[in-house]
């Protein structure tokens, strides 16, 4: 895990899936690779509702990346102080070694340049101290970035007033 | 011929470079200026007509006129700046579709077509040979070359010295490819030359039919030029008819490719002698603006040694073979000489033997190793029975009471260090006179121009060697309107020269009458196709040999003028047309052997033929035993010429259409998507053992992977109590 999280409130997003145009203009990709995605699941009942849940899958960052093990060149790293993992483009040759090895189907083939791309939570905008465009475009501002302690706090915090309200119902 | 730097590339890179700067703000240039990259990007991809250069200009010319701020005025001036001072260089990338210096990948040419003085675009009709094609084949060399057949036969085929195929066994019989399929394409009377365009009303006169000046000839009578050549000897075809002994190359060749040349209306009047028979002033009277002065090499260095004048009997050898090839088969005596070490010296003393001589032999003053004639008719004439003396010199030539020639006094002679220039020359060794008895004495030391009956072309300049001084990129004589091509230029050299001359020649004779300036730099090869390259198996593109040429067996060489070499069978040229590497898509850069062995550490490609400078061994089937198809090497070829492809179950890796390795395909077990080959999953799997064991076994594709994930993080059912 990165030193950073990129936290999805999936209960506040509407599945507009601006994060994941943000994403590939900035890293200037053509129709296919999608380094962040927005799936669908759902709708299924959910007590007398149906409901469809939208999950934002981006890459986790992990603390022991199989990409960066899998990876022949040197190409996929893990950046030391924060762990964000990327891939140097120069290096990288395009075996997709690292797109078998991840669970998660994080890095992504960009046909056009032969080579893979991924989420590198924006490097270059958090070290000049912005967040990531995902985070920076969300309509609903349901994406949070930050350090992981401070991203369970949101759940945690809604669990708490949910609670808290139903103490004040009036009925 | 290299230069050092493409400018299509570097005013592509150039602009590229601009636009990332982002200094062009005004969204309607900036737009423009991705257009021109992305025309400029046709170019070096192969894929412009010549509209691309003229919209290149003019929108370049719209940014620098109509451009919204200074930043645009200032990209459009640059860019058509660039384009006006390197047009004849973008022109040639559209029309040629190869790039000189070899820099675009796409446009790289073969090494054999760059080696070509006349540029023949060898892989594809060696392609189209191969396909049995024969007559397209045909039609791909006389765009380049109106010999086909003759230059199929007896060419200097520079381009098997270059050939990679060389560096992993031996080059691609190259030149015995053209003879087949000149000899099948005309011998089933299918191929036939472009439609000429109608008579434009310019003349064109030619003087001298050999090779040079009927090059010329044909060129010029396709563009609708009318051309008359004038010919001094009774037959046509200069040196290709009387230099060159019939066993080589048969008369009927030279008549029919010549016959093909005058069907497109070129008029050729033999017997005709400038200065003797016609005069300038009379041709201009008759129409003729150009004059194409082609005359070749036919005067013999004398030898400057007493006796060679008094006594009968000495005969100049390119003397000998036109009489010889003009019919005359009477035989010179029954003990020849023949001086000099070059191909006309082999050629003198093998047409001796056939004449009915006892006894030929060639007194050379160097050894064996410095002979300027080819190794392989020096080989033949050895087994013919030509005897050889090496190290001699003629020093007199005695005659007997009649003034016929009797002896040769020769001295033996050493080689000396060698020089500076690495040249060891022949010193001769005091004392060592000895006669030699001989009936005839041919010398064979070199030609030079014969200038009779050029003086009326006053301001022409000739140079010491008493050649024409040109300009050797338009072939154009101090005199205006006067153009020299061949042995005239060049001093004796070959077929194939005197070709690529005569094709410059026309070219520049058309720009003159069109008023149009001369090229500045010689003209690119042009790329006349890409055909597909033939599939095969990696061990039959090893194993396959350079097949043997038959001959005419000793015997019936030693007496008659019958063609030695037979040809090749139909079969033998197919199969030897599917050894070629196809330099024109594979351009050697090395890329995918470094990938796989640097990169990847697989090291499945062993390709050592690729190196020029430092070529190593070269196994095609090793890549089946240890090649994982990651697909790096074909991810990274500029070319295309490495391709990975999935099919029928297998994913296939192809190099030039050679089959390198084959594996059964793995499927996602979810969707069915196509995961790789088990091999390709091993290899994974050896990497993140140590980390992580459970990814053995795994069999689930990107995208199910990640659906995957996502339906498990999916908060269906919120634990938020309500």
């Amino acid at each position: 895990m990165s030193q950073y999280m990129l936290f999805h409130d999936q209960k506040n997003c509407i599945g507009c899936e601006a994060c994941v145009v943000a994403c590939k203009t900035r890293q200037k990709l053509p129709q296919g690779p999608l380094p962040t995605l927005v799936v669908a699941v759902g709708p299924r009942w959910a007590g007398d509702q149906p409901r469809t849940v939208f999950t934002f899958m981006p890459c986790f960052h992990c603390e022991i990346p199989w990409c960066v093990a899998a990876c022949p060149t040197g190409a996929m790293q893990k950046r030391s102080g924060d762990g964000v993992v990327s891939v140097d483009p120069e290096l990288c040759v395009g075996c997709k070694t690292c797109m078998a090895a991840c669970p998660w189907g994080a890095p992504q083939w960009n046909p056009v340049t032969g080579k893979v791309v991924k989420c590198d939570l924006c490097k270059d905008r958090i070290d000049a101290g912005l967040r990531p465009a995902c985070a920076t475009v969300c309509v609903t501002q349901c994406i949070h970035f930050g350090p992981p302690e401070e991203m369970s706090e949101i759940r945690r915090e809604r669990y708490a007033r949910t609670k808290a309200e139903g103490q004040f119902d009036p009925e | 011929m290299n230069q050092a730097q493409c400018q299509v590339l570097a005013t592509y890179q150039w602009l590229g470079e601009q636009l990332e700067t982002g200094a062009m703000t005004h969204p309607r240039c900036r737009r423009i200026g991705q257009d021109i990259q992305e025309i400029l990007r046709d170019i070096i991809d192969s894929r412009a007509g010549e509209e691309h250069m003229e919209t290149l200009r003019s929108m370049a010319r719209e940014l620098a006129e109509k451009g919204e701020d200074e930043e645009c005025v200032r990209l459009g001036k640059t860019l058509s700046q660039l384009f006006e001072n390197h047009l004849e260089e973008f022109l040639g990338h559209v029309r040629s579709r190869n790039c000189p210096t070899g820099e675009c990948p796409m446009l790289t040419p073969a090494p054999c077509q760059m080696t070509c003085p006349a540029g023949i675009d060898v892989p594809t009709y060696i392609a189209l040979v191969g396909e049995g094609r024969y007559s397209e084949a045909v039609s791909v060399i006389r765009k380049d070359n109106p010999f086909p057949w003759i230059c199929g036969l007896v060419c200097t085929h520079p381009c098997e010295f270059m050939c990679v195929r060389g560096r992993m066994d031996d080059p691609i019989s190259i030149m015995a490819l053209k003879g087949v399929a000149a000899e099948r394409s005309y011998a089933s009377g299918d191929f036939s030359d472009p439609e000429p365009a109608p008579f434009n009303g310019r003349k064109v006169c030619i003087i001298g039919a050999g090779p040079a000046g009927l090059t010329a000839a044909y060129y010029l009578a396709l563009q609708g030029y009318g051309v008359r050549v004038l010919e001094s000897l009774p037959l046509a075809g200069g040196m290709m008819r009387v230099g060159i002994p019939d066993y080589r190359l048969p008369q009927e060749i030279v008549s029919r490719e010549i016959a093909m040349i005058e069907d497109l209306g070129v008029e050729i009047r033999c017997n005709t002698r400038l200065g003797r028979d016609t005069d300038v002033e009379q041709l201009r009277r008759e129409g003729f603006q150009a004059f194409l002065l082609a005359v070749g090499a036919h005067n013999s260095y004398e030898l400057m040694i007493s006796g060679e004048k008094e006594c009968s009997g000495v005969i100049p050898a390119v003397d000998f073979l036109r009489r010889v090839n003009l019919g005359d088969h009477s035989s010179p005596g029954k003990r020849v000489a023949v001086v000099g070490g070059g191909n006309v010296a082999i050629d003198a003393a093998r047409t001796c033997l056939r004449l009915g001589c006892r006894e030929v032999t060639i007194l050379y003053r160097r050894t064996h190793a410095q002979m300027p004639a080819h190794q392989e008719e020096v080989v033949e004439a050895e087994q013919e029975g030509i005897r050889f003396s090496f190290l001699t010199i003629p020093k007199q030539i005695n005659g007997d009471e009649e003034g016929c020639v009797h002896t040769v006094t020769c001295l033996r002679a050493e080689l000396s260090e060698p020089d500076a220039s690495g040249r060891q020359r022949p010193v001769p060794v005091e004392g060592s006179e000895h006669d030699i008895r001989v009936d005839a004495v041919i010398p064979a030391i070199g030609q030079e121009v014969d200038d009779t009956g050029l003086g009326d072309f006053h301001d022409v300049d000739w140079t010491k060697r008493n050649t024409v001084r040109v300009d050797t990129i338009s072939m154009s004589t101090d005199q205006s309107g006067v153009f020299a091509v061949g042995d005239a230029v060049t001093g004796p050299a070959t077929i194939v020269e005197a070709v690529a001359g005569g094709k410059k020649a026309a070219r520049a004779i058309n720009r003159y009458f069109e008023g149009m300036p001369q090229p500045l730099l010689p003209p690119t090869p042009v790329r006349r196709g890409r055909l597909d390259p033939f599939p095969m198996p990696a061990s039959l593109k090893m194993d396959l040999t350079r097949p043997h040429m038959e001959v005419l067996k000793n015997d019936r060489r030693r007496i008659t003028f019958q063609q030695v070499h037979l040809g090749l069978s139909e079969d033998q040229a197919q199969t030897e047309a599917t050894r070629c590497l196809r330099c024109d898509i594979c351009i050697r850069c090395g890329r995918c052997v470094e990938i796989c062995r640097d990169k990847m550490g697989v090291d499945a490609l062993h390709l050592g033929y690729l190196s020029f400078d430092y070529p190593g061994p070269t196994d095609l089937k090793i890549t089946a035993e240890r090649c994982i198809l990651c697909g790096a090497c074909a991810t990274n070829c500029p070319t295309e010429a490495m391709q990975m492809k999935d099919r029928d179950g297998e994913r296939i890796l192809t190099h030039c259409g050679t089959e390198l390795n084959r594996l059964q395909l793995e499927y996602c077990e979810s969707c069915g998507a196509v995961l790789g080959p088990a091999r390709y999953q091993d290899y994974l799997n050896r990497r993140i053992r140590q980390i992580s064991p459970s990814l053995v076994g795994k069999h689930l594709c990107l995208d199910c992977a990640r659906r995957k994930a996502s339906y498990q993080q999916a908060e269906i059912n919120p634990p938020d109590g309500s």
